[in-house]
């Protein structure tokens, strides 16, 4: 048989049409990313229980009562897992897919049952859309459109349309022949026909087909991910691609809740909108009775749309005034709205840095839940997890014996007051008293009584053990317990009555602002060293927030910035502890950015700040980590540069086509050579960043006497025949089948398997842990060769070629576009320990915490962003 | 001039269907275009309807009733043939003129209805109303009005597939009503109806004509409902029209075998009439009475006669008086003089057998053609009728 060159005819063919059409594909383009835009843009806006309960209300309107409960709770689940902007990204691409499917098949449908010669035609068109596979439209789709969210509207079109066109088609043709001969006997016009008698009885199969659209194109939607389309599909080929089960069953079951709920709504529209199904509705609802009654009430077609305004309004206005309710505004959104547990004992110094905290975690993004416990309490709570960061852990004397019970369970954050004490204090008109020394005696002057506070609380405890022994003042004086407001009232009364008093007190604290008191010296040391103030937190909290430990830790503050926030706190009166911090801020500008500096607040800005670099990366572990690397450092610099996974021939295309600026992980000369000859004249290699690379075969170490490549001949058996591939795209796997078999002689005796990467690592993983023997495709640096013990077999033929570097790419048009960060990106280069480390803490942070690891890393490395991206000032 | 007239109609389906009419002109037969593909539905139709009457076209299903009917108002185009409305040629119009003639001048009622079910009983009676682009009060105002003409006054805003078949139709009547068209087609539409129902639809349709005096073209396959109805009846047969005539004509002097088979079934009785079937008064004169009296003249007849009835009287009100007496039964004029007689041989006579003597056929021959055909006709006629005949001819005589 000739060969047919059917492929590359059509490769041409696509080609010549991209070359000559491209205005065309750019209009396109313009048009469905404006839609998608626009939807987005009002389904993202609203909170997103809000949007849950406009999306219930319109269940409720359509099904009722419980579906629209249902609905509700699918909607909070989506929110709770955080698949919320995922999943409001892919309702966004299929509603604009299935509107732009249906406003063509539902015409091209009637068109075909009211002429035979184009349903004939359009059969096996239909067909051909429908049975090719999915996949196929996504190469034409980046060849015309390039990578995003249009190739993916757009393949959905093309994959959801049959059954638009079908139904819409069979529906017309079903009604009923005599009907449509009794409007021609009245005299009805053809186009009245169509629109009052036709349409209306097809209707519910029409939307039988417009409900089987938009489930096709939800699941095509899904798979439109990999082409960079966004949303649930990018979750899902996410976790796909890193064999990540909890990410892909969260991303699943969103897409799973978003096709019920489009499916029930599609289907259930049809009774609203079809005058049938509206009379099948009434009838339904006349029979049921009592509590049925409730569960099938529907609000009417007004009362659910007010229903909707309302909440829309409401969405809009919360966004709109949101800012000003609270008062407070976030400066540097760090926290992303996440979580942070703090307790706190009422002590002032407590309150006052507690909401100290508060207010500047909520100024980073935080959502901070403050907690006030008792000092046991606190402390247990803390070791079971539930409060995860508290600032008033008097360390090391008076809180030592909860720290000694606790500290397993704890992380120190380290002192941010070192200067405290405790003392018994007397207020200065008592004349001849400035020690304890002088306490002897004159309890008459004191009625023998000392006042102290909360029982529990450690001061107390070195009271009765030590101070009062020591000072030998048992039995002259009784020390009062009560709480430490009982403690100031009495100082207050007995100071306003300028009787004496002795308390026990403690520096720092706001009375000695507002009192004039005497601090009794200790000349025995009977209260031990002072104390630090230490900030602790639960175990693992600076792994979850390493941005807040970084803060804690670098956390100071002057006995005179102490006492004034304290006796701020206290002029803002009970209740008001938040404003009366706000208003000491007001007196310390710039005390935030200081205390807690957040990405660009407090680093020098680059001169391109605000630019916005699209960077491209691959699953891979060395470019996931660089990439990230980098979007954290750019993100110092001010720059606000988006990220985005491809794969290797998505990645070269997006570029070429300019829809990428730059990715670093650009495996030069040999592994991506044939992308790069195919499009370098639109790209630019910027440099390389790491020269240490390899490309090998390695099997675990206790698989003996295999130490090279040759070693294998003749050892198929012994690894069942195979070598456990990754990408059949990449360039390692070709130059394996096409060199390096052939060379070592290998190609009849083993077969290599194409796999994700993750999958490799995953049998690699499973092989290694059931010790035994697999050969697996890898390549320096990864960070398996530090988790397993590996031989990277030798290649003493030079079969995989000489070494590769690793160059960032970028668009040609990069370095006139970006010229500050092409100068950093020409002189970055990383040491083999240096990318070890940073993917190794990657990997310890674990999945979706990628982030968390870079800059548990750059803290690690002090002085790594001004390297990395310097910047004069 | 008739109100409706058509002229040499032509229904052919297939290729060529020109050709077709011409080779039908030459006398070819239906069979031998039917091997080439081509169906001829109506072959060379032709017959005038009067204003006020009820036309009825009679025929077995396959012999091209419906495509007559729809020819009419130019649902189908005939492929030869004209169609004279009120003196207008329908086949002459354009697509949008004959829209406007469909929707003001003529209606149609059909077999199954064809309500539409996703519009209310109103919202169907006024439908061709709306088409007309009458305003919304104006149509629901002649649309009520139409539904309360066929006894549906209260059932409004029900919905089609709430009632009962005859009241379905009833809608079907009240929207073909509501128009105010001059002509009613009426295509099987009583055909899908219980026979009780039936029964009553004709009853008023029969009621409404006398008030409303519409020019009515009815189709069925039933004879008897035929009878009742039409003041004229066409039978066709393979495209055909085989005969026209009244349903005495039918009954008493069939066109053919064909014709003569289908009467076979029909209760003559009640179809035919005294005068239909009297003989001349001299007849009866110098025949004797049981008492041996002898009638010598008209009024010895007359006073002799156990009954004496009009000649429009249905035959089935001479059987008592015949059966108490031997004397002729007198038939009378308006002006109560005696214009024929009906002695008990000739009631029976009539009963027995179509008049072979009507056309001279030779009595033998004919009687065994008919007979074969009758049992052809019944069983290959109105299957679904046909176990509920003898009810039909109960219910034919309450």
């Amino acid at each position: 048989m000739p060969r047919l060159e059917l492929g590359s005819w059509i490769q041409s063919g696509v080609d010549f049409l991209r070359d000559h059409f491209e205005w065309l594909f750019d209009f396109i383009a313009k048009v469905v990313q404006g839609m998608y835009d626009g939807v987005h843009d009002v389904l993202a806006a609203p909170d997103p229980l809000l949007l849950a309960g406009i999306l219930a209300v319109l269940a409720w309107w359509l099904r009722g009562l419980v579906p629209a409960v249902l609905a509700f709770a699918g909607f909070a689940l989506i929110d709770s897992i955080q698949q919320w902007d995922e999943a409001m990204e892919t309702l966004s691409l299929v509603l604009v897919a299935g509107a732009i499917t249906i406003v063509l098949a539902v015409p091209l449908g009637i068109w075909a049952s009211r002429n035979r010669a184009v349903s004939a035609v359009l059969r096996p068109v239909l067909d051909f859309m429908q049975t090719m596979p999915a996949f196929v439209y996504l190469i034409p789709g980046i060849f015309f459109f390039g990578v995003g969210v249009v190739p993916g509207v757009i393949a959905t079109i093309v994959f959801s349309m049959p059954p638009g066109v079908r139904m819409t088609e069979l529906g017309i043709r079903q009604v009923d022949a005599e009907l449509v001969e009794a409007a021609d006997a009245f005299g009805t016009t053809p186009r009245r026909t169509l629109l009052r008698v036709q349409l209306p009885l097809a209707l519910p199969t029409i939307m039988a087909g417009v409900n089987q659209a938009i489930m096709l194109a939800l699941s095509m939607v899904v798979i439109a991910g990999m082409v960079g389309g966004g949303g649930l599909g990018s979750s899902v080929f996410e976790a796909i691609s890193s064999v990540d089960v909890a990410l892909g069953f969260e991303g699943g079951i969103a897409v799973v809740i978003l096709a019920m709920y489009l499916d029930r709504m599609t289907g259930a529209l049809n009774q609203r909108v079809s005058p049938l199904g509206r009379r099948a509705l009434a009838k339904q609802a006349a029979r049921a009775t009592g509590g049925l009654k409730v569960l099938h009430w529907r609000p009417a077609t007004s009362v659910a749309m007010v229903g909707v305004v309302v909440l829309a309004l409401v969405a809009g206005g919360l966004n709109i005034f949101g800012g000003d309710d609270s008062g407070q505004k976030v400066t540097a959104d760090v926290g992303k709205g996440r979580t942070v547990n703090l307790g706190y004992i009422n002590w002032d110094e407590g309150v006052a840095s507690t909401y100290l905290w508060k207010e500047i975690l909520e100024q980073r993004g935080f959502k901070p839940k403050l907690q006030t416990y008792d000092v046991g309490a606190l402390f247990t709570g803390m070791a079971a997890g539930d409060v995860d960061m508290q600032t008033d852990a008097w360390l090391p004397a008076t809180h030592a014996s909860y720290w000694k019970q606790y500290k397993n369970q704890l992380e120190d954050l380290g002192t941010w007051y070192d200067k405290t004490s405790l003392e018994v204090a007397v207020p200065s008109y008592v004349k001849g008293v400035k020690t304890l020394d002088d306490l002897k005696g004159k309890g008459g002057t004191f009625k023998g009584k000392i006042i102290g506070i909360e029982p529990g609380a450690g001061e107390m405890k070195l009271m009765k053990d030590k101070v009062l022994p020591d000072y030998d003042l048992n039995g002259e004086y009784n020390l009062v317990k009560g709480s430490t407001a009982g403690m100031l009232s009495q100082l207050e009364r007995s100071y306003a009555k300028k009787e004496p008093v002795a308390v026990t007190l403690w520096s720092p604290h706001w009375a000695y602002s507002k009192y004039k008191l005497t601090k009794l010296e200790d000349p025995k040391g009977a209260f031990g060293k002072g104390d630090g103030i230490h900030a602790i937190a639960r175990k693992g909290f600076s792994a979850k927030e390493p941005q807040i430990a970084q803060w804690m830790k670098d956390f100071k503050l002057s006995e005179k910035q102490l006492t004034s926030l304290e006796a701020a706190i206290q002029d803002a009166g009970k209740g008001k502890q938040q404003d009366g911090v706000r208003a000491w801020l007001k007196q310390n500008p710039g005390l935030v950015d200081k205390l807690a500096p957040a990405g660009d607040a407090g680093a020098k800005k680059g001169k391109q700040a605000g630019a916005a670099p699209r960077i491209g990366y691959f699953p891979w572990d060395e470019d996931v980590a660089t990439t990230y690397l980098w979007k954290n450092v750019l993100e110092k610099r001010g720059y606000k540069p988006s990220i985005k996974q491809y794969d290797v021939g998505s990645m070269f295309t997006g570029m070429s086509a300019g829809q990428i600026d730059v990715e670093f992980d650009g495996w030069l000369p040999n592994a991506q050579k044939q992308y790069w000859d195919r499009y370098k004249k639109n790209l630019v290699d910027i440099g390389p960043w790491y020269d240490k690379t390899s490309l090998e075969i390695a099997v675990p170490s206790y698989v003996k006497d295999v130490k090279s490549l040759a070693d294998l001949k003749g050892k198929a058996g012994m690894f069942k025949g195979k070598i456990i591939g990754i990408e059949p795209g990449t360039g390692e796997m070709q130059l394996l089948n096409s060199k390096v078999l052939k060379a070592y002689g290998l190609d009849k005796e083993y077969q290599v398997t194409n796999n994700a990467s993750p999958a490799m690592l995953a049998q690699l993983q499973r092989s290694y842990a059931k010790k035994e023997p697999v050969a697996v495709v890898l390549w320096t640096p990864h960070w398996a060769y530090n988790k397993y013990e590996l031989t990277k077999l030798a290649d003493p033929k030079k079969a995989f070629g000489a070494n590769n570097e690793i160059r960032s790419l970028g668009h040609k048009s990069f370095p006139d576009k970006f010229p500050e960060f092409h100068g950093w990106l020409k002189n970055w280069h990383m040491t083999e320990q240096e990318l070890a480390s940073l993917e190794q803490s990657v990997q310890e942070a674990g999945k979706g915490n990628v982030e968390e690891g870079v800059q548990k890393w750059i803290d690690a490395h002090p002085g790594i962003v001004d390297k990395m991206a310097p910047v004069k000032s | 001039m008739s109100r409706l007239q058509a002229e040499h109609l032509y229904k052919v389906f297939g290729r060529r269907p020109n050709e077709a009419v011409a080779r039908l002109q030459d006398g070819a037969g239906r069979d031998e275009l039917r091997a080439d593909g081509t169906t001829a539905a109506v072959i060379d139709a032709s017959f005038a309807v009067e204003a006020g009457q009820i036309f009825v076209v009679m025929g077995l299903s396959g012999s091209g009733k419906s495509t007559l009917l729809r020819m009419l108002n130019g649902l189908l185009e005939p492929t030869a043939g004209r169609v004279l409305f009120d003196g207008q040629d329908l086949t002459a119009l354009s697509p949008r003129e004959l829209r406007q003639v469909r929707s003001h001048k003529i209606s149609m009622v059909f077999q199954h209805f064809a309500l539409f079910p996703h519009r209310s009983v109103l919202e169907n009676a006024a439908y061709g109303l709306e088409v007309q682009g009458v305003a919304r009060e104006e149509r629901d105002r002649r649309a009520t009005e139409a539904l309360g003409l066929v006894g549906l006054a209260g059932w409004e805003n029900s919905w089609p597939d709430e009632l009962s078949g005859g009241m379905q139709q009833r809608v079907g009547l009240a929207r073909a009503l509501a128009t105010d068209a001059d002509l009613l087609l009426m295509d099987e539409s009583f055909s899908a109806l219980d026979p009780l129902i039936r029964r009553d639809m004709q009853d008023q349709l029969l009621e409404l004509q006398k008030r409303l005096k519409k020019t009515i073209v009815f189709i069925t396959h039933d004879l008897n409902e035929a009878m009742r109805l039409g003041d004229s009846i066409a039978v066709m047969r393979d495209g055909r029209i085989v005969q026209i005539g009244t349903a005495e004509d039918i009954l008493v002097t069939p066109a053919n075998d064909y014709v003569a088979s289908f009467t076979q079934d029909v209760d003559r009785s009640r179809v035919l009439t005294a005068g239909a079937i009297m003989a001349d008064p001299e007849e009866a004169l110098g025949t004797t009475t049981p008492d041996g009296t002898v009638l010598r003249t008209e009024r010895d007849v007359l006073e002799a006669a156990p009954a004496t009835v009009t000649a429009d009287t249905p035959i089935v009100e001479l059987f008592t008086p015949c059966s108490r007496s031997g004397v002729a039964v007198a038939v009378t004029d308006e002006d109560e003089s005696l214009i024929g007689v009906v002695p008990r041989a000739r009631l029976l006579a009539v009963l027995g057998e179509p008049d072979p003597g009507a056309d001279g056929a030779a009595p033998q021959e004919g009687r065994k053609t008919a007979g074969a055909a009758v049992a052809k006709t019944s069983g290959a006629t109105d299957a679904p009728d046909a176990p509920e005949a003898p009810e039909g001819k109960v219910i034919a005589g309450a």
